[in-house]
């Protein structure tokens, strides 16, 4: 249940900052909303911008349009910073830099199936689902910071090198994640296989009021040795297997390498204003906000594998089934991502 | 029955996460677009004069370090070495611009390499400026032709400006209009791009953008009246 209450808590959270957009929207002078730009086809009351319709039409213009008007309103918001009031300014920014980073994540290369797919596979509560998300998050930004730091501040490299050294990064880190779906693969096979030749998960049929100290208590013994007779029935989660760090902080850093494009962006568009500070606290704002969706995907995909093991009651051979889907699944699904975008990053360079 | 059932729920579940909707891909550059169909001798099209102008944040992102000599300003001689990077890999993009008559969508009309690139920046936003020229001019006033500009990754949103989207010159066209196509919701296209598998949006062959082509339609003669 605490899944339940937590994704209520995000909701509120993401909720009660797109309030808080909309104040800061009212507030700001009609001066700085006004567009800056040459007449353009992303204007907001422009008709001719891109529609497309269908089940996830809707859907992709809002992500669409609220992403365009909030880079437009971070532009200006960054300008602010120089001019009057930087303290006003510095919030608009950080709160406009939150809700980009809330909307962009939903995009790729935030790591929300890797993630979602290690905390399904892999994790009992989402209570370290969301910790991956933030630290995955956090890592992203840094790596941003650094990139920029390094090549745009000190060494003035043009931004054609900085976009160049992105995209390595981003290659690296989708072989990472093929590499690391292929171990986590690996490792659960053969922990399915040591469990299935060990200890048959059915062989005792009764009660399931397992309460969970119980069950943490169990996990952390992890009493099945090989060979050993289980003297009651395994719950179904005690089969996540232990916890592992060095499991969690290969998927942390495969996917945190990849610094974000949108905070490049950001950071490189602050630094030519001369407040390259700002663009930091940007980018951490805007790491928040993408770690919260990702951290909401996360619970939500284990929410699912809840609600299946939920729905298959007293029986622990569906619970067995269910978890040993997700788990091979999982691992899987981390592969074939990590493959399928490693092989998509080696075509030619873009020119923008 | 039911644990099979089930089991299969648990699959969902778990690619859940990852279906937080096709709408995976997203722009992170954007460029707004006037063009202007070029005629030449005996009112064929010859070719396309693109002049894209970028957002604040891609502007700042390519020029970047280029400010060679300190100045402040960025001269010709400092752009050239971008505008020589953005038209070359380009080519592999398909200048992101498809030409093709009307209706016939698969049939795209050859371009050549880009003539008489330039970029210029107004203090605040990037413009490139570059010439598509067709390796057979194309006739329109048999069959009114299409011409479309997207990035079919959709990584570029491209979107006609809304004033003076779209201009024609050169040899005399007084019969001929050039304007742009007000996107069709219900378009084969949008139900094409929309079916398409998952993990084909990931790919190199990724199509998604297609839905959010933005086009020219130009028609002569009696097409337009």
């Amino acid at each position: 249940m605490t899944w339940a209450s937590f994704l209520l808590c995000l909701a509120t959270l993401v909720w009660a900052g797109s309030i808080l957009h909309v104040e800061a929207q009212t507030k700001s002078p009609p001066a700085a909303a006004a567009p800056t730009a040459p007449p353009s086809a992303f204007a907001p009351q422009a008709g001719s911008a891109p529609k497309s319709s269908g089940l996830f039409g809707g859907l992709f213009n809002w992500v669409l349009a609220t992403q365009q008007s909030l880079q437009r309103e971070l532009a200006t918001s960054v300008r602010t910073l120089k001019t009057d009031n930087p303290l006003a300014g510095a919030f608009t920014l950080a709160v406009l830099s939150f809700l980009y980073g809330v909307v962009h994540a939903v995009g790729p290369g935030h790591g929300k199936t890797i993630i979602s797919s290690y905390v399904v596979a892999n994790e009992k509560t989402a209570r370290r689902g969301v910790i991956v998300s933030f630290i995955a998050a956090g890592l992203q930004a840094l790596t941003a910071i650094a990139l920029v730091g390094i090549f745009a501040v000190l060494f003035n490299a043009p931004g054609i090198e900085i976009t160049a050294w992105s995209n390595q990064l981003e290659t690296v880190s989708y072989a990472l994640i093929a590499m690391v779906g292929l171990w986590l693969l690996a490792s659960q096979l053969n922990a399915i296989w040591r469990e299935w030749r060990g200890a048959p998960a059915d062989s005792h049929h009764h009660h399931h009021g397992h309460d969970r100290d119980h069950v943490h208590a169990h996990h952390h013994g992890h009493a099945h040795a090989e060979g050993e007779a289980c003297d009651h029935m395994v719950d179904p989660r005690s089969l996540a297997g232990p916890f592992s760090w060095r499991k969690m902080m290969a998927v942390v850093f495969s996917v945190g390498i990849r610094p974000c494009t949108g905070a490049i962006l950001v950071l490189v568009f602050a630094l030519t204003q001369g407040v390259f500070w700002a663009g930091i606290a940007a980018t951490f704002a805007m790491a928040l906000g993408t770690a919260i969706t990702v951290a909401v995907l996360a619970t939500l995909a284990l929410g699912w594998r809840e609600l299946a093991l939920k729905l298959g009651g007293e029986s622990s051979k569906f619970g067995t089934a269910v978890w040993t889907i997700c788990r091979l699944g999982g691992a899987a699904l981390i592969f074939l991502f990590g493959a399928t975008l490693f092989v998509a990053s080696l075509g030619p360079a873009r020119p923008f | 029955m039911r644990g099979w059932l089930l089991s299969a729920a648990s699959l969902i579940a778990l690619v859940g996460g990852g279906f937080a909707g096709p709408a995976s891909a997203h722009p992170h550059v954007w460029a707004t677009v006037r063009s202007e169909v070029i005629f030449g001798p005996d009112h064929q099209i010859t070719g396309v004069r693109h002049a894209w102008t970028f957002d604040e944040f891609y502007t700042a992102m390519a020029l970047q370090g280029l400010d060679t000599d300190g100045d402040g300003t960025y001269s010709p001689e400092e752009l050239k070495p971008l505008v020589e990077v953005n038209v070359e890999s380009l080519k592999e993009f398909d200048y992101f611009t498809y030409v093709h008559l009307a209706g016939d969508d698969d049939n795209l009309l050859k371009l050549k390499a880009p003539e008489n690139s330039s970029l210029d920046y107004d203090g605040k936003l990037l413009t490139l400026h570059f010439t598509l020229p067709l390796e057979t001019p194309v006739d329109p006033h048999a069959k009114p032709v299409d011409i479309d500009v997207y990035d079919p990754s959709f990584f570029v949103a491209f979107g006609f400006a809304t004033e003076k989207p779209v201009q024609v010159s050169g040899t005399e066209t007084k019969d001929c209009i050039a304007e742009v196509k007000k996107p069709d919701t219900e378009s084969a296209e949008d139900a094409k791009a929309l079916t398409e598998s998952f993990f084909s949006q990931l790919g190199p062959n990724s199509n998604f953008g297609s839905q959010f082509a933005q086009t020219v339609v130009v028609k002569c003669g009696d097409a337009h009246l």
